[in-house]
Parts: structure tokens; C-alpha cells; sequence
């Protein structure tokens, strides 16, 4: 168990800066997300608290003590790879046991300890094959499994749910959450997939280009996004975003107009389509398309902003596609950023158009 | 309804189509094919078997002095109509169990034959060599002319020489190749690039260009007439193309196992030898496989490098049998090549499986 802090790490490969400055904390026993699109540095990240990679510069610390040189294998530190990553040519009790050969576990004690990760993950019976006859699921359990043998102060997700299908994912997110809680590890996820992120981690460390965006957890980055980016990445089916003009106590947009209460110029209105309603006053529009998601239904509106994705609860279409319908919204639930500088104007609202 | 109407123009009517006709013909078809493929597959492989049955049928069954060529043709004449009638067998049988059942028949037809038109001419003394050195005189003696034979070596230690180089330059070239395959394969360093560029350049030169300078460079270093000097030149040869396709066998295995293993406690070096190595286990032995036989058939450096009868090779051996013998005793020749054959054959039996797959490339995960 660990407390981590990355002090203004710089990470470089060659020319390319991957991360320009990172500064992090994370507390002993929590489980945050690192939550991006690909490429925005978040594995790395992660490798650099393995061990595999070395920062560029700065300062990383386990419980307050720099560790920029020690060693992978002196870290103590279990990963799980997005490929799993299990040694083909063992058997799972020997890729279990693996991390224990390197510690000098006396026999009995590796052993019984191999089977008790084992049944922590409830691989037990699988412990005599080999990782080419064992299905997704059930290679990602031995992975986690030999990731925890090891007893690691830090426990290290790299996207571990990413080739798993929608079914198992689902089990496999509970237990994960489950088994983390069980063993107070601190835990850090890497994904590009917001549900992951917001159903497992008790914090989410939102990341683009190599820089932290925004640190939260799920409600913070749901309802109150630091920028466009997170508004945008956050939520689906994803915001519609309105960009306009403010002047004179009003956004306006072509030839409409929304109510504001926030500073003169160029800013962007994002509303979320589970926010929008259809009402007896507002923005007129036209049905063109409805999705039937299950429990909801998604109606795409034609307006004179564009198209508007609005999504109304309930199983049947209250609507069909060629309805005038006028869509308002509460403006608690707007948010307003500025164009320029993509940040949220805290306490800035704008209400349906008249 | 617009759109229905086209549909129904496109198909005017039905007509019955007879759908057990057009599958027989199918099957005809597949069968002719099948029939012409393996008709042209035997016609090309005889000429290939020929020569090995051959060889064989004339270590076991010639006789000193004797230049008798019947033997061979009533030995043809079992094997020609045995691979025709194994190819028949294959064609005509309509399950797995027949085809087999088919050619076993064959076979044991073929194996009654042979003994009875080959089998009376059959004998084991062409392979005096094994247990006489001085076999020559021996065969010469039969024919009457005993003298100016040349003095051989007791062939197994030819056998133990061969076995030596091919042995040790085999544990070289693995060693050393699988070294700096992997080595090339994850680190980037100055001149990787050309460095990889000449490993191909270096196993484009034909060796016997080399022979001259390579003479030379063993008399000066004192290592001429030594097996040891031999193995060298050997290994430097072998290693370029060892190490190109290990590099390829490397380059196959995923970076997360060697990360993971570096995260589970491991070393680089037990990260390299538990982790990575076991994945191109195929690579390894075909390179071990290919290497030793590479050693085992050497002729040119050994011919050319090494002088003392003692230091004689296997391929050396058999030289100065066909020099010696040859046009007295075919017999002792053709026995002293299949006695060189065998540990090729066994090997490559052996080590099958894995040249299968080295062939296809890959690592299985």
C-alpha cells in the first residue's frame, strides 16, 4: 500500500515530449482512472510508475520517498496488461507463481500463496493448463491473479478490460472493484472508456496530450466539466455544443436567442441531450430520426441550430420522425464555456429561448 | 411497390434446376483434378526417390567387382508399380480407413515382392569399413590387386570428428546468434541499421571465393590442419544468416510478456532467459537443426583446411573411399554413403515438427 506522487515529471522520447509536466497525487488504498483518448500519454504514465520507463525529469515518490531509479523488479509493483501479457510457455500455477520465484518464497508457502490468488479470482481449477486454452476472461483473471501473488503496494490497470465482451466486461468491472476493496490496494486504471472509469474509480484523472485536464470523480467531470474537451468526452450520448456569440444579456446563435447571465463574447453552450426536453415553449425544431436505446429513446431534431440529440426516458416513442416538437431545458443544467480558452464560465447560465 | 415490380421483372419465372446434376459434376471434376495433380507430383518425385533407393539397394546388395545393374531394375520394378498403385489407392478410396487399409496392402504386396525379386542378392559386406580400417586392402583383395591402397582411419573416428564440428559449431552459432538476434531486435543503438544491412551482405558472398585468404589467415594464426580451425571459419560463416532469422523470431515475441516479467522481479538476464528465450524455442532449433547438418555435410573447408588422415571428416572420409575404391567395389562406396546419411536422416525425422513450423514463420502464443 502506497501513496504515490508524481513532482512535475517530464517524460521525453527523442524529440517527441509525450508528457510536459506532471503533477499528481494519489492517496494510499484509493482507485483512480486515468481516463484519455489514445495517444494522450496515460499509458506512459503508467509505465513510469512501474518502472519500465524512466522520467525525463521531475520527481516520482512511493510514500514520499523518491524512487526515479530504483529498478521494475524492486518496486513491487503488479501490472495487468491490456494483452494480458500471461507467459505462454508456463502453466497458470507457474505464471501465478512467477513474481514468488523472484522473491525466494519458500515452495509451500508460494504454492499455497499462488492458490489463494487464484481463488481470489476463482481461477482455482484452471491452475494445471496452459494460457493458450483458457478463454479472455478467464487469461485476465490469471493476469490479475499474478499481479496480486506478489502482495504489491501498487496494483497498475493498463486498459485490462478493453478485450472482453460487453457481458464479461460488466462482471469483471464489479469484481475488480470488489477484490480492490477487499484488499485496500491502491489501484490506477487506465482507459479510454468513460463507463470503466466512472464505475470503478473513487477518482478520475482526465488527461489530453500529455497534460492532467481535469481531477474528479464521476458527478465533477459529469456535471461540471473544467472544458469542452471533458464536456465532449464525458456522457453519452455525447453533449450537443452550440457555439454563439454573447452581447447584451443574451447568446445568440443565427436568429436565436438564449437568455445569459454571463460576460460579453465569443462562448459555446453545451447541453446534454438527457437534459433537454420536449416542452411547450422553446427552441422549435423537427423530429428526424428516433433511436430506441432500451430504457430511453434518442431523437435526433432538426433546429435551426442544427441537429440537437435529445434523449427522453421511456421504452416506446412518444414521437415520430416528421413531429414539430420545441425543446426547452433547466437552465441549472446548462453549461457555458468560453470559444477562446475551451473553460468553463462557473455560474454562467442560459435559458431556452423564448 | 415501384420497387417490387423491378425485383419481380428481374426473375421472370422459375425454371427447375437439376441440383444432384450439377453436384455430380462437381464431384467428377474435383476428382479429375485430385487425379492430374497427383499424377504430376509422383512424375516429378521419382526422380528425386530413385537415386535414394539406389543408394541404398546398391550398399546392401553389390558385390565386389561386379558392375551388375540388374539388381536396380528388379528393385525399380517393385517401387515403380508400389508408387503407382499407393497413388491408385488414394484415389479410389472413398474414407480415411479404406486409404489406409489400401496401402498397407500395398505396402506389404511391395515388401513380399522385394524380398523375392531383390532379397537373395541382399548382404551386409559392403559395410566391412565399420569394423576393418584397412578395409581397402581388404576389397582389393578380392579382386586381386592389393597393393597401393590407401591407408585409411578407422571411419568412427572420421564419425567422431564430424561429430565434433558440427557439435561445437552448432553450440557456437545458437549461442552467439540467439545473443545478438536479441540483442538487435530491442535496442536501439549507432548503426543497427547498416549493421543489419551487412548481415545480409556478408551471407551473400559465395564462401569459395574466400578459400585462399581464409588458408592463409589459419597458417599465420597456427591454426591450419586443427579442427578447431575449422569450426572457427565455419561458425563465421553460418553466424550472419543465424542471427537474421533468430532477429525475425525475436521480433515476434510481444514487448508486454518482457515488461511484465521486468515488473514481476526479474532481471533483464532472467527476464531474457526464462521469459523470452522459451518463446522462439521453434527458432532455436531449427537453427540448431540447419547449423549441425550445415557442419555435417562441410566438404570444402575440411578438404581444404585440413591435411592429417587423422583429422578426417566424414565427407572427407568418403571422398578418399570413392577415390580409392571407386570402379573396384561400387558396393563400399554407396555403404559409406549411407552410412553418412543416417545421422542427417535421424535428425531431420527428429526435428521435423519444428521445421514445420520455422518454415511458417511465426511464434504460436
Amino acid at each position: 500500500m502506497a501513496r504515490v506522487e508524481f513532482r512535475k515529471i517530464v517524460k521525453r522520447f527523442g524529440d517527441i515530449e509525450v508528457i510536459p509536466d506532471m503533477n499528481l497525487t494519489i492517496e494510499d488504498g484509493e482507485f483512480v482512472a486515468v481516463l484519455g483518448p489514445s495517444g494522450c500519454g496515460k499509458s506512459t504514465s503508467l509505465f513510469l510508475l512501474a518502472g519500465i520507463y524512466l522520467p525525463s525529469a521531475g520527481e516520482l515518490l512511493f510514500d514520499g520517498h523518491v524512487v526515479n531509479e530504483v529498478e521494475a523488479r524492486d518496486r513491487n509493483v503488479g501490472i495487468v496488461f491490456q494483452s494480458y501479457a500471461l507467459y505462454p510457455h508456463m502453466t497458470v500455477r507457474d505464471n501465478i507463481r512467477f513474481p514468488l520465484r523472484f522473491k525466494k518464497t519458500p515452495r509451500e508457502e508460494a504454492l499455497g500463496r499462488v492458490g489463494a490468488a487464484a481463488d481470489l479470482v476463482q481461477v482455482g481449477e484452471l491452475l494445471g493448463r496452459r494460457p493458450s486454452e483458457l478463454s479472455g476472461g478467464q487469461q485476465q483473471r490469471v493476469a490479475l491473479a499474478r499481479a496480486l501473488v506478489k502482495e504489491p503496494q501498487l496494483l497498475l490497470l493498463d486498459e485490462p478490460l478493453s478485450n472482453l465482451d460487453a457481458t464479461l466486461r460488466l462482471t469483471m468491472r464489479t469484481e475488480i472493484k470488489s477484490i480492490q476493496q477487499k484488499l485496500g490496494v491502491t489501484t490506477v486504471l487506465v482507459t479510454h472508456d468513460q463507463i470503466e472509469a466512472t464505475t470503478m474509480a473513487d477518482r478520475i484523472i482526465c488527461m489530453r496530450d500529455g497534460r492532467i485536464e481535469q481531477v474528479g470523480t464521476a458527478d465533477d467531470l459529469y456535471l461540471r466539466p473544467g472544458s469542452l474537451f471533458i464536456a465532449g468526452f464525458i456522457g453519452s450520448p455525447p453533449v450537443n455544443l452550440i457555439a454563439g456569440q454573447a452581447a447584451d444579456g443574451a447568446v445568440r446563435v443565427g436568429r436565436v436567442a438564449f437568455p445569459f447571465n454571463g460576460t460579453p463574447g465569443s462562448v459555446t453552450i453545451g447541453l446534454r441531450p438527457e437534459h433537454l426536453r420536449f416542452a411547450e415553449a422553446g427552441l422549435p425544431g423537427r423530429i428526424t430520426q428516433t433511436e430506441p436505446m432500451g430504457r430511453e429513446i434518442l431523437y435526433v431534431v432538426e433546429t435551426d441550430l442544427g441537429h440537437l440529440r435529445v434523449l427522453e426516458h421511456g421504452a416506446s416513442a412518444a414521437h415520430a420522425a416528421g413531429d414539430p416538437v420545441k425543446i426547452g431545458f433547466s437552465p441549472d443544467d446548462s453549461l457555458v464555456f468560453n470559444t477562446a480558452t475551451e473553460s468553463l464560465m462557473t455560474g454562467a447560465r442560459v435559458h431556452p429561448p423564448a | 411497390m415501384a420497387r417490387q415490380a423491378v425485383l419481380t421483372d428481374f426473375h421472370p419465372r422459375r425454371t427447375a434446376v437439376d441440383w444432384d446434376r450439377m453436384a455430380a459434376r462437381a464431384r467428377s471434376m474435383r476428382r479429375a483434378e485430385a487425379v492430374a495433380l497427383y499424377a504430376f507430383l509422383i512424375a516429378v518425385s521419382l526422380p528425386i526417390i530413385l537415386p535414394y533407393f539406389w543408394l541404398v539397394t546398391i550398399a546392401f546388395s553389390a558385390k565386389a567387382g561386379v558392375a551388375e545393374t540388374m539388381v536396380l531394375w528388379r528393385s525399380m520394378l517393385v517401387l515403380v508399380p508400389a508408387v503407382i498403385a499407393f497413388w491408385l489407392a488414394a484415389m479410389v478410396a472413398r474414407s480415411r480407413r479404406e486409404a489406409w487399409l489400401g496401402m498397407g496392402a500395398i505396402a506389404l504386396a511391395a515388401a513380399i515382392a522385394f524380398g523375392l525379386l531383390v532379397g537373395p542378392d541382399l548382404h551386409l559386406r559392403n559395410f566391412i569399413f565399420l569394423v576393418e580400417p584397412d578395409f581397402a586392402s581388404v576389397v582389393r583383395s578380392r579382386v586381386g590387386a592389393v597393393r597401393g591402397a590407401v591407408q585409411f582411419p578407422n571411419v568412427w573416428h572420421a564419425f567422431a570428428n564430424s561429430l565434433l564440428i558440427a557439435g561445437a559449431q552448432t553450440v557456437s552459432v545458437v549461442t552467439v546468434a540467439s545473443l545478438a538476434a536479441y540483442y538487435l531486435s530491442r535496442w536501439q543503438f549507432p548503426g543497427r541499421a547498416g549493421m543489419l544491412r551487412s548481415l545480409l551482405v556478408l551471407h551473400a558472398f559465395p564462401v569459395l571465393t574466400l578459400v585462399v585468404p581464409m588458408f592463409l589467415m589459419l597458417y599465420w594464426i597456427g591454426l591450419l590442419d586443427t579442427l578447431l580451425g575449422v569450426i572457427l571459419v565455419l561458425v563465421a560463416f553460418e553466424l550472419p544468416f543465424a542471427i537474421f532469422i533468430m532477429k525475425g523470431f525475436f521480433d515476434a515475441v510481444p514487448w508486454d510478456i518482457e515488461m511484465s516479467a521486468l515488473t514481476d522481479g526479474a532481471s533483464r538476464r532472467q527476464a531474457f532467459l526464462r521469459v523470452v528465450l522459451p518463446q522462439v524455442r521453434n527458432g532455436t532449433l531449427a537453427i540448431c537443426v540447419f547449423t549441425f547438418i550445415r557442419g555435417w555435410e562441410e566438404y570444402i573447408f575440411v578438404f581444404t583446411f585440413l591435411v592429417r588422415n587423422t583429422n578426417w571428416t566424414m565427407s572427407l572420409y568418403m571422398y578418399y573411399v570413392r577415390d580409392d575404391v571407386m570402379g573396384v567395389d561400387y558396393g563400399v562406396v554407396s555403404a559409406v554413403g549411407v552410412f553418412y546419411l543416417v545421422p542427417s536422416l535421424i535428425l531431420y525425422v527428429a526435428a521435423q515438427r519444428y521445421l514445420m513450423q520455422m518454415s511458417i514463420g511465426g511464434v504460436k502464443g
